[in-house]
C-alpha cells in the first residue's frame, strides 16, 4: 500500500493525501515520527463519476453533528445508526425505513466516502462580483483592461450581481441603475472613511436621512433596495455596464513629472468592502481588484507619490525602514477581516511592471482565498487568460467556483486537530476535536473559506492524544470527517462530506514507515515552513526544516551509528531529502532574489495548491529533448545542460524552453527551414507542444520563456538547477566527464547537502 | 436741447425734466460751450436755492411731487470747462442728500441734515426710455491727477496755455497727456473740447494693461441648485432648468469665453461632467460634506460654447434626474464651498437656488423663527445671521472675485437673514419667492422672467469702487452689497445692474473753495473682456448757511439714506430703534428748520418744511410702516429680512414706490389713461394712499414695485368684472395671484396696458405679481393690500396725520 499510485487513487476518490496513512497509536510515538499526521485536502475536487445527490444529509443528533457515512455502525432492524465520533445512537429518519443490508442509501456505500449533498434551502442572493478598477494606467493598458472586463461579463452567470468601482485620485462607485446618463458616487482618495459613513453616503443604510420620510402612498411602487443601484444582475445591466466600461477614461487628475499618479487603492477597497458588508453580509461575493500600480494616496498607501522614493524591497523591510509598510498592512488586514467575516472574497489582479503592494495587501487574498495574479501588464496573455480562467465553467455551465464556504473537521477521540494552513480564517468553533498543539490556524474545528475552486487545497494537521501504554484494539481505526458547506454558483447550498478511516499502529510498526507519502509530507512540511516564514523571515525556519529532516532520517533511515556510508533510506523516503533541499533554496524561503510582491504571490499560490502542483513549485520538473532519445525527465541539475539537447523546465510559475548551444546555433542558422532537416524542425517543435499541454489547465498562466544557452533569460533555469558543477567545485557529478555547465553560486549542491545530512543523521562529526 | 436731456434722463415726466433743464440753463447763462477755459477772474452772481416754506398740518400731501427732480446744483458757470449739458450726472446714477455742500462739519451737525451720496453707478441703459449709453473714451489716453489719482473731468481747469491741467479735487497742476489732442483713429489733431471726459459727468475709459493684475476674466456662472424633494416638488428645479436652457443664448458670451458649472445639492452634492463635444452629461455624487472636494479636475466648469450640446441635454434632463427624489435635507453651505472651489481661481458668479433650509454640512441652519420672539425686542436677532459661516464664506468669495446670488423658494422658513449675507458681502442679490409653486403659472412666469433677466444681464466683473472728493471731504460709512476691502475701497466681484449704494460723507476740514467735486470710479472688467473705468463726477457749490442747505436738500436721497440707516439699526439694535432713527431724524430736521430757518421760536400749531422736502414726512411715515420695519408680531422674519434686502439695494426710483406705493383708480380713470400717448402708455393720476379713495363699486390698482394689487369693490358691476376678468360677476371672482385675460374690449385693454406699463416702469429684474383683492373676502390678502395705504391708520399704527402730530410733538418738545 505504500506506493504512490495508491496515494493518488485515494486522492482521486477523496481529494485527500495524508503524510502518514497508518497512524502511531500514542502521543509519544506520533511525536517521534517527526512529520505530523496531516492531510492535504481538496474539498471541491472534481468528481465526475459522483454527481451530487439531491437530498439532505442525515446528521447525528448529538452535539457533534457528524454526517452519516460508510464507517458508521448501522442497525438495519432497529433502524438505528451509531455515530462513530460521539457514539450517539441515532434513529434513521422516517424515509429511510426501507433500508436493508442490500438496500443502502449511497452515503453508506464504501464508494461514497466522499459525497456531496444538495441542500434544499437555496441561497437568497446569487453570487456577487464587484469590479474595482484602477484608472491610473496608460491608455493602451486601460483599453486592454476594459476589453477584458467586457468579455468577462459574458462569463458570469446571467443572474449574478455585478458592480463597478473605479479609482485613481478618487474612488467612484458607479450607479448601474441610471439608464439615461452615467452617474457615480465619488469618495475622496485621501480620506479614511468609516464603513458606516460609506454606507450613509451611498444611501445604503435604511435609517439614513436619504430614505423616504413620508409614509408610502398606496399605489406607489416601493423604492428598490438602495444597493440595487450599484449591484445589478448581469442580464439587467450588461448594456449599461458595457457602456460605462467602454467609456472609462484614465484618471483625469494631472500627474507631475516627478510624481507617481495618485492612486487610492485603499479607499476603493474600503468602499467595496463597505458596500458588500452593509448590503450583502454573509453571502457569496467577490471583490475583484485590478491594480495597475501601487497605492500612493490615503489609507493603504504603499509608497509616496514622490518618484524619488523607490518602492520597498525585502532589504528595506528587513531593516524596518519602510515608512508606510506597517500602516498599509494594518489597513488591508482590517479590510480582510471584515470581508472574510462576511464571506466575501477579494481578488487581486496586478498588471504592472513594478510592484503594486501585494505584500501589504496579501491579507485580502490570503484571508478570503481570493485569486492573486501578477502580470507585467493588462495587455499580456498572462493577465487576460489567468483572469478569464478563474471564470471557467463546468459541463452544466456553472462557474467552477464555490462561495462563502465553511470547512469543518471532526475526529474520533484519539485524534485532535492542530490547525489548518491555507487561505482560511478561524470560525472559532471549540469542539471536542480541537487539540492543544497549534499548527497554522488552530484552536478551532471550523474555518471560513470565502472562495473555493476545484483546486483549492487545505493542509490540515492533527495530533494523537492517546497516552502511551493505553491499550488500543487490534487494527483500531481513527476517523476524520471533512465537512464543507458552500454556496454553489447555481444558487444552491452544497455540503461536501469526506470521511477517512486509517488504522492505528504500535510505534515502530513497519506499516507506519510504509504508509509515508513523501510527496504529501514534503508539501505539508513546506506549508508549515512558509507559515513560519510569513511570521518571521529568518534563518530559524531553515534550521527548523533541517532539524526536522535530520530527525526524520534518524528515525526512519537504516544506518550504523556514526557511519555515514551505511546510511540508506527506504523507497518511500528516498526523495524526501531532495524535496527539502529544493524547498530550502526555493523562492518560498529565499526571498531576497525576489521582490516582496513576488514573494507574497508565490506563497499565496503555494498555499492553495494540491500536492502535484506544490511539488512542481518546490522542485521544478526538467525534461530533455534530444535526437538520441525520447523526451525524458532529467535531473534538476546543472549536469543536464548539454549543447545538443533542448530542456523544458516547469517551475509552475515559469515554463522555459532552453536550447543547448549547438541547437541554438543551428536554429539561428535556420536549419529547420531546410530540406533534409525535418527531424531538427520536429525537435524544435516538440518541447513547444509539450509546453502548450502544460499551459492548458494551469492557473495562473505561467510566464513562458524561450531562451538559449548563454542567453540572458537562461538565469531562470540556472537558478533552479542543483549546482553540482559550480565555479567552486573541482569535481563533476553524475559521471560523463565534461558535461554540464558550471553555475556561479555559493549555494551548496545537493551532494554536499546529502553528505551533511548523512553525517548528522548517523551522529558522525560533520567536518 | 430739451430733447437731448430727455434722452439722457430716466423715466421722469417730461414737463418736470424740462423745468429743471430750463432752470439750469438760466443759471449757466447763454454762454454755451464754445471751448476754452472761462476767464480766471470772471465774477458770477452766486445762485441760491429759493426757500419756500410749506405747512404740513392739515394738508393732504401732493404725491405727484415724488417724481420731481432733486434741487439743482447751482455751481458757477466758470466751474465747468465745457459748459456741457451733461456735466452733472443724472440722479439715477448718483445724487447727494444735499445739492449744496456745507462749508464745515459744525454747520452740517447744526443743520441735522444727513450728508450722503446715493448711487447706482452700474445703472442699466434702457433705450426704450431714451437712455443714452455711457460715452466711452476709447483711445486709452487717461489723464489722472498725480497726487489724488482723480480722473480728468468737466470741472478741471487748463493752465499754462492748455499744456497743464489743474486738478479740481486737490489743486495739483498736472501735465496734459501727449496724445490728449490727437485723434488716433484718423491720425490727426483733435478738438480737445470734444473729448468725452470733458463733456460728460458719466464716462467710461478703456483701461490699458496697467489696470489689470491678470488678463480679463471671462464671465463664469456656477449654478447651485437644490434638488431635494421640496425643490423638485415645488417645480423650482424644472423651472430653473427650463429658464437656464432658454437663456443659454442670452448669457453674455460675445467672445465665446463664458464658462458654466452646475451643482445639484440635497443631502449630497451632485456634480455634472460636461465634456466639450459630449452629447450627454454624467453625474458625480459626493456625499462627503465635511471636507468638500471636487470629484474631477476637468469638465465640471466648462466653456459654454464648447460644451453646449452636453449642457443642453443635461438641462433638458435635469428635472427628471431627481424626479423620484425622496431626499430631505440640504447641504447648501457645502455646495457653495464646492462651487467656490470650482470657480474661485477665475472668479464669477455663483447662482444658488434653494427651496429648503440648509440643514446639513457647512453653514447648517435651524428653523429659529420662534413666533414668540416676533414683536419683541429680540425680533432683531432673527434679522441677523444665525451662523458666522455665511459672512466668513462671503468674504472668502469676495477675495476670489466670486459673487453670490440667492434665489430662495421655501414654502416654510428659509432664514433669509442668514442666507442674504452671501449676496450682501459679495455684491450679489437676494430673490425670494415665498410659497413658490411652479404649477401656478404666475409663480413660474415671475421666477422665470426675473431669473432670465439676471442671466442675460451684462456683468461688470472684479470691480472696485472708490469715491474721491475735494480736500476736506471724507467717506465715513458705506451701505449696500459689497465688501469694504480697505478703508474706502468697495470690492464687488460682480457688479449687478441697478443696485444702489449709499456712502456717508464727513467734513474733516473746512471747505475753502466755492465748489467741491465728488468723483466715483468703478474699475471693472466687462463681460466682453475689457478692463474699464466708469467715472461719475459731480460738482457742488459750498455754502455756509443752514438755510441754503435746507433749500438744496433732496428728499428722495434723504429717504434712501434713512432706509439704509434704519435697516442697519434694526440689526444692531431693535426695530423700535430703527423706526426711531427715521422719526427722530425727521423731527430734528424740522426742528432746526423751524428754529433756524423760519426763525419761529416756541411751540407752534404748524409744522414748517421747505417745499423741496415736503414729501419727506410722508416717505418717513411710509418707512416706519414698511413691512421691513413696521411694528407688529405678525410679519414672518423671512419677509422682513427680504424687505430689508430690498430697502438697502433698490435704486431710489424703485425704492420710493416700495416705500410709498402708487395708487390708481381705474374704473373712472381719464379717457386717455391706458392708451398709448407720446411717451408710451399713459398712466392714471396717482392718488393719495388712503382708503378714503376706495369706492365700493370701483376697481383700483396699488403697486409697490414688487407687487400689484387690483382692488375690486364688492359692489363692482358685473359689466366691469366681465370686461376686466372675463367672469360673470364679482361673486365668481377669486382673490389671489392672477393673470389678466386679454379681452376684446377697450377697458380690458387699457387695464392690461396699465399693468404691463407698471411692470416695466422701473429698472431692475423684478416682475411684480398681480393679485386680485376682493374688498370683502380673503382677509389676509385684503389687509396686505390695505397695509400699503400708509396715510391710513392700521393695526395700532397711526395715520399719516397722526404721524405728523407725533413729529410735531417732538419738534415743539
Ligand atoms: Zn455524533
Ligand atoms: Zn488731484
Amino acid at each position: 500500500m505504500a506506493s504512490n499510485g495508491n496515494f493518488e487513487d485515494v486522492e482521486d476518490r477523496d481529494g485527500v493525501r495524508f503524510s502518514w496513512n497508518a497512524w502511531p497509536s500514542s502521543r509519544i510515538e506520533a511525536t517521534r515520527t517527526v512529520v505530523p499526521i496531516s492531510a492535504l485536502y481538496t474539498p471541491l475536487k472534481e468528481r465526475e463519476d459522483l454527481p451530487p445527490v439531491l437530498y439532505e444529509p442525515v446528521t447525528c443528533k448529538g452535539t457533534c453533528k457528524a454526517i452519516l457515512n460508510p464507517y458508521c455502525q448501522i442497525d438495519v432492524r432497529g433502524k438505528m445508526w451509531i455515530c462513530p465520533f460521539c457514539l450517539q445512537r441515532n434513529p434513521f429518519p422516517p424515509h429511510y425505513k426501507d433500508i436493508s443490508a442490500n438496500n443502502l442509501p449511497p452515503e453508506l456505500l464504501p464508494k461514497y466516502t466522499t459525497i456531496e449533498y444538495t441542500l434544499s434551502r437555496p441561497a437568497q442572493i446569487p453570487p456577487i462580483f464587484l469590479f474595482v478598477v484602477d484608472t491610473c494606467v496608460d491608455e493602451d493598458e486601460l483599453k486592454a483592461l476594459r476589453e477584458t472586463l467586457v468579455v468577462s461579463l459574458s462569463h458570469l452567470p446571467p443572474n449574478a450581481l455585478v458592480g463597478l468601482i473605479t479609482f485613481g485620485t478618487m474612488a467612484m462607485v458607479h450607479d448601474l441603475s441610471s439608464a439615461d446618463f452615467p452617474k457615480s458616487y465619488v469618495f475622496r482618495g485621501s480620506k479614511d472613511y468609516q464603513s458606516k459613513q460609506i454606507a450613509d453616503m451611498l444611501g445604503l443604510n435604511p435609517a439614513s436621512s436619504s430614505r423616504p420620510m413620508q409614509p408610502m402612498r398606496p399605489g406607489q411602487p416601493m423604492p428598490a433596495p438602495a444597493a440595487s443601484r450599484f449591484l445589478l444582475p448581469v442580464q439587467a445591466c450588461e448594456f449599461q455596464l458595457t457602456n460605462i466600461l467602454e467609456g472609462l477614461q484614465r484618471d483625469p487628475w494631472p500627474v507631475e513629472q516627478d510624481k507617481r499618479p495618485l492612486r487610492c487603492t485603499g479607499v476603493a477597497l474600503g468602499v467595496a468592502t463597505a458596500i458588500l458588508e452593509s448590503a450583502f453580509p454573509n453571502t457569496g461575493a467577490r471583490i475583484m481588484l485590478f491594480a495597475g500600480g501601487p497605492a500612493t494616496e490615503g489609507p493603504g498607501m504603499v509608497v509616496s507619490p514622490e518618484l524619488r522614493e523607490p518602492i520597498r524591497s525585502h532589504h528595506d523591510i528587513d531593516r524596518d525602514s519602510v515608512k508606510h509598510f506597517k500602516k498599509a498592512t494594518r489597513h488591508y488586514e482590517a479590510l480582510s477581516k471584515r470581508a472574510s467575516a462576511n464571506g466575501h472574497a477579494i481578488d487581486i489582479y496586478a498588471g504592472c511592471l513594478d510592484q503594486v503592494g501585494l505584500l501589504e495587501m496579501k491579507s485580502l487574498t490570503n484571508a478570503t482565498n481570493g485569486f492573486m495574479i501578477i502580470s507585467d501588464s493588462f495587455i499580456t496573455a498572462i493577465f487576460k487568460q489567468s483572469f478569464l480562467r478563474t471564470l471557467v465553467k463546468d459541463d452544466q455551465g456553472y462557474l467552477k467556483m464555490g462561495f462563502n464556504g465553511t470547512f469543518e473537521v471532526l475526529t474520533t477521540k484519539e485524534l485532535k486537530i492542530s490547525g489548518v494552513i491555507g487561505h482560511v480564517i478561524s470560525a472559532n468553533k471549540k469542539s471536542p476535536s480541537v487539540g492543544e498543539t497549534e499548527i497554522g490556524i488552530g484552536q478551532t474545528s471550523a474555518w471560513k473559506i470565502c472562495s473555493l475552486t476545484p483546486k483549492t487545497s487545505l493542509a490540515v494537521y492533527f495530533e494523537v492524544v492517546t497516552p502511551a501504554g493505553q491499550p488500543m484494539g487490534q487494527n483500531q481505526s481513527g476517523l476524520i470527517q471533512f465537512v464543507t458547506h458552500y454556496q454553489h454558483s447555481s444558487g444552491q447550498y452544497r455540503l461536501r462530506v469526506t470521511t477517512i478511516a486509517r488504522t492505528f499502529q504500535e510505534g515502530g510498526h513497519p506499516s507506519i514507515a510504509q504508509s509515508f507519502d513523501q510527496e504529501a509530507a514534503a508539501v505539508l512540511m513546506a506549508r508549515i515552513a512558509v507559515f513560519k516564514a510569513e511570521i518571521d523571515d529568518s534563518p530559524d525556519v531553515l534550521r527548523w526544516l533541517d532539524r526536522m529532516l535530520i530527525r526524520l532520517c534518524q528515525k526512519f533511515a537504516e544506518y550504523r551509528k556514526e557511519d555515514p556510508t551505511s546510511f540508506q533510506l527506504g523507497p518511500n523516503f528516498s526523495i524526501y531529502p531532495q524535496f527539502m533541499f529544493h524547498l530550502r533554496r526555493s523562492q518560498f524561503l529565499q526571498v531576497f532574489n525576489n521582490s516582496p510582491d513576488e514573494t507574497a504571490f508565490y506563497r499565496h499560490i503555494l498555499n492553495d495548491a494540491d500536492v502535484n502542483n506544490s511539488l512542481i513549485m518546490i522542485q521544478p520538473t526538467l525534461e530533455s529533448y534530444g535526437f538520441d532519445s525520447d523526451p525524458h525527465p532529467v535531473l534538476l541539475d546543472s549536469v543536464s545542460i548539454r549543447p545538443d539537447v533542448i530542456l523544458l523546465l516547469d517551475t509552475f510559475f515559469h515554463i522555459l524552453i532552453f536550447h543547448g548551444e549547438t541547437i541554438a546555433q543551428w536554429r539561428k542558422a535556420n536549419y529547420q527551414e531546410q530540406e533534409g532537416y525535418e527531424n531538427f524542425k520536429e525537435l524544435l517543435e516538440r518541447p513547444i507542444e509539450a509546453a502548450q499541454e502544460l499551459l492548458e489547465d494551469r492557473n495562473p498562466i505561467p510566464r513562458y520563456v524561450v531562451t538559449d544557452q548563454g542567453g540572458s533569460q537562461a538565469r531562470f533555469l540556472l537558478s533552479k538547477l542543483n549546482p553540482s558543477t559550480t565555479h567552486m567545485s573541482g569535481s563533476n557529478y553524475g559521471g560523463g566527464g565534461q558535461q554540464g555547465q558550471a553555475i556561479f553560486t555559493d549555494d551548496v549542491s545537493l551532494q554536499v547537502f546529502m553528505e551533511h545530512l548523512k553525517r548528522l543523521a548517523v551522529g558522525a562529526s560533520t567536518s | 436741447q430739451g430733447g437731448q436731456f430727455q434722452q439722457y434722463g430716466g423715466g421722469a415726466p417730461v414737463d418736470q425734466m424740462s423745468n429743471q433743464f430750463n432752470q439750469m440753463n438760466m443759471a449757466g447763462g447763454a454762454g454755451g460751450y464754445t471751448g476754452g477755459a472761462p476767464g480766471a477772474g470772471g465774477f458770477e452772481q452766486k445762485q441760491l436755492h429759493a426757500i419756500n416754506t410749506i405747512n404740513l398740518i392739515g394738508m393732504q400731501p401732493d404725491v405727484r411731487g415724488l417724481e420731481a427732480p432733486p434741487p439743482p446744483y447751482l455751481i458757477p458757470q466758470s466751474a465747468s470747462v465745457t459748459q456741457s449739458p451733461y456735466n452733472q450726472p443724472d440722479p439715477s446714477y448718483q445724487r447727494c442728500t444735499l445739492t449744496t455742500m456745507p462749508a464745515t462739519q459744525s454747520l452740517l451737525n447744526k443743520s441735522k441734515l444727513p450728508l450722503a451720496l446715493v448711487m447706482a453707478p452700474y445703472r442699466s441703459v434702457r433705450e426704450a426710455d431714451g437712455d443714452m449709453p455711457v460715452p466711452v473714451v476709447e483711445d486709452n489716453v487717461i489723464a489722472r491727477c498725480r497726487r489724488c489719482r482723480a480722473y480728468i473731468n468737466p470741472f478741471v481747469t487748463f493752465i499754462e496755455g492748455g499744456n497743464r491741467w489743474k486738478c479740481c479735487l486737490c489743486g495739483l497742476s498736472n501735465e496734459v497727456p501727449q496724445l490728449f489732442d490727437w485723434d488716433q483713429a484718423e491720425g490727426k489733431p483733435a478738438d480737445r473740447w470734444a473729448r468725452k471726459e470733458l463733456n460728460h459727468s458719466v464716462v467710461e475709459f478703456i483701461a490699458p494693461t496697467e489696470y489689470m493684475v491678470r488678463p480679463p476674466q471671462p464671465p463664469v456662472y456656477a449654478f447651485v441648485i437644490d434638488v431635494s424633494q421640496a425643490a423638485v416638488q415645488s417645480g423650482m428645479v424644472a423651472t430653473a432648468a427650463q429658464t437656464i436652457l432658454e437663456n443659454l443664448g442670452n448669457l453674455p458670451n460675445a467672445d465665446n469665453r463664458t464658462k458654466v458649472a452646475f451643482i445639484g445639492v440635497s443631502t449630497s452634492l451632485h456634480f455634472f461632467s460636461l465634456p466639450p463635444g459630449a452629447t450627454e452629461a454624467s453625474m458625480l455624487v459626493v456625499s462627503d460634506l465635511t471636507d468638500v472636494f471636487l470629484p474631477k479636475p476637468v469638465d465640471l466648469l466648462v466653456n459654454l460654447t464648447e460644451s453646449r450640446t452636453a449642457i443642453e441635454s443635461f438641462l433638458a434632463r435635469l428635472p427628471e434626474m431627481f424626479s423620484d427624489s425622496f431626499t430631505v435635507g440640504n447641504a447648501l453651505g457645502s455646495a457653495l464651498q464646492a462651487a467656490h472651489q470650482l470657480i474661485g481661481k477665475i472668479g464669477g458668479k455663483i447662482i444658488a437656488l434653494t427651496a429648503s433650509l440648509p440643514t446639513l454640512g457647512e453653514g447648517a441652519l435651524k428653523a429659529r423663527d420662534d413666533p414668540k420672539l416676533l414683536g419683541t425686542s429680540k425680533e432683531s436677532s432673527l434679522l441677523t445671521s444665525a451662523s458666522s459661516f455665511y459672512k466668513s464664506f462671503a468674504i472668502e468669495c469676495s477675495k476670489a472675485q466670486v459673487a453670490v446670488d440667492m434665489f430662495l423658494f421655501s414654502a416654510t422658513y428659509t432664514d433669509v437673514a442668514s442666507l442674504s449675507c452671501l449676496p450682501r458681502y459679495t455684491a450679489g442679490q437676494t430673490y425670494l419667492y415665498p410659497g413658490f409653486n411652479a404649477s401656478r403659472p404666475e409663480d413660474a412666469i415671475k421666477f422665470g422672467t426675473e431669473f432670465g433677466k439676471v442671466l442675460s444681464q451684462p456683468l461688470g466683473l472684479e470691480a472696485v469702487i472708490r469715491v474721491r472728493a475735494s480736500r476736506g471731504i471724507r467717506m465715513s460709512a458705506f451701505h449696500g452689497n459689497f465688501f469694504i476691502r480697505s478703508t474706502d475701497l468697495l470690492a464687488l466681484p460682480v457688479v449687478p445692474l441697478d443696485q444702489s449704494y449709499v456712502i456717508e460723507l464727513q467734513l474733516e476740514d473746512d471747505l475753502k473753495g466755492p465748489v467741491v467735486v465728488l468723483q466715483t470710479a468703478i474699475l471693472h472688467t466687462t463681460c466682453y473682456g475689457e478692463r474699464r473705468i466708469r467715472v461719475i463726477t459731480q460738482a457742488m457749490p459750498v455754502t455756509d448757511t443752514v438755510g441754503e442747505l435746507y433749500g438744496s436738500a433732496d428728499q428722495v436721497a434723504i429717504a434712501t439714506y434713512l432706509a439704509n440707516k434704519a435697516v442697519e439699526k434694526s440689526m444692531n439694535g431693535s426695530l423700535d430703534d430703527a423706526r426711531n432713527v427715521v422719526t427722530n431724524a425727521l423731527s430734528s430736521m424740522l426742528s432746526v428748520y423751524k428754529n433756524q430757518v423760519t426763525s419761529s421760536a416756541g411751540a407752534s400749531a404748524q409744522l414748517a418744511i421747505p417745499d423741496n422736502l415736503k414729501l419727506l414726512p410722508l416717505l418717513a411715515c411710509g418707512l416706519v410702516k414698511h413691512v421691513g420695519l413696521r411694528e407688529g408680531a405678525s410679519i414672518p422674519p423671512d419677509l422682513r429680512s427680504y424687505a430689508q434686502c430690498l430697502l438697502t439695494t433698490l435704486p431710489s426710483q424703485s425704492l420710493i414706490s416700495y416705500i410709498h406705493p402708487r395708487f390708481y383708480s381705474l374704473h373712472n380713470m381719464p379717457p386717455d389713461a391706458g392708451t398709448i400717448g407720446e411717451h408710451g402708455v399713459i398712466l392714471p393720476p396717482t392718488l393719495n394712499l388712503t382708503s378714503e379713495r376706495l369706492e365700493r363699486h370701483g376697481l383700483f390698482l396699488i403697486e409697490d414695485s414688487q407687487n400689484i394689487f387690483l382692488w375690486v369693490g364688492h359692489e363692482a358691476v358685473p359689466r366691469l368684472v366681465q370686461d376686466v376678468f372675463d367672469l360673470p360677476s364679482y361673486a365668481d371672482l377669486v382673490g389671489g395671484k392672477f393673470t389678466l385675460p386679454v379681452l376684446d374690449n377697450p377697458f380690458n385693454q387699457r387695464v392690461n396696458a396699465i399693468v404691463a406699463k407698471t411692470r416695466e416702469l422701473r429698472r431692475g429684474v423684478y416682475r411684480p405679481h398681480l393679485y386680485v383683492v376682493k374688498s370683502d373676502a380673503e382677509p389676509a390678502l385684503r389687509s396686505w393690500a390695505l397695509s400699503l395705504l400708509i396715510e391710513d391708520r392700521m393695526d395700532g399704527m397711526g395715520s399719516y396725520a397722526q404721524y405728523l402730530t407725533t413729529v410735531k410733538g417732538k419738534v415743539n418738545g
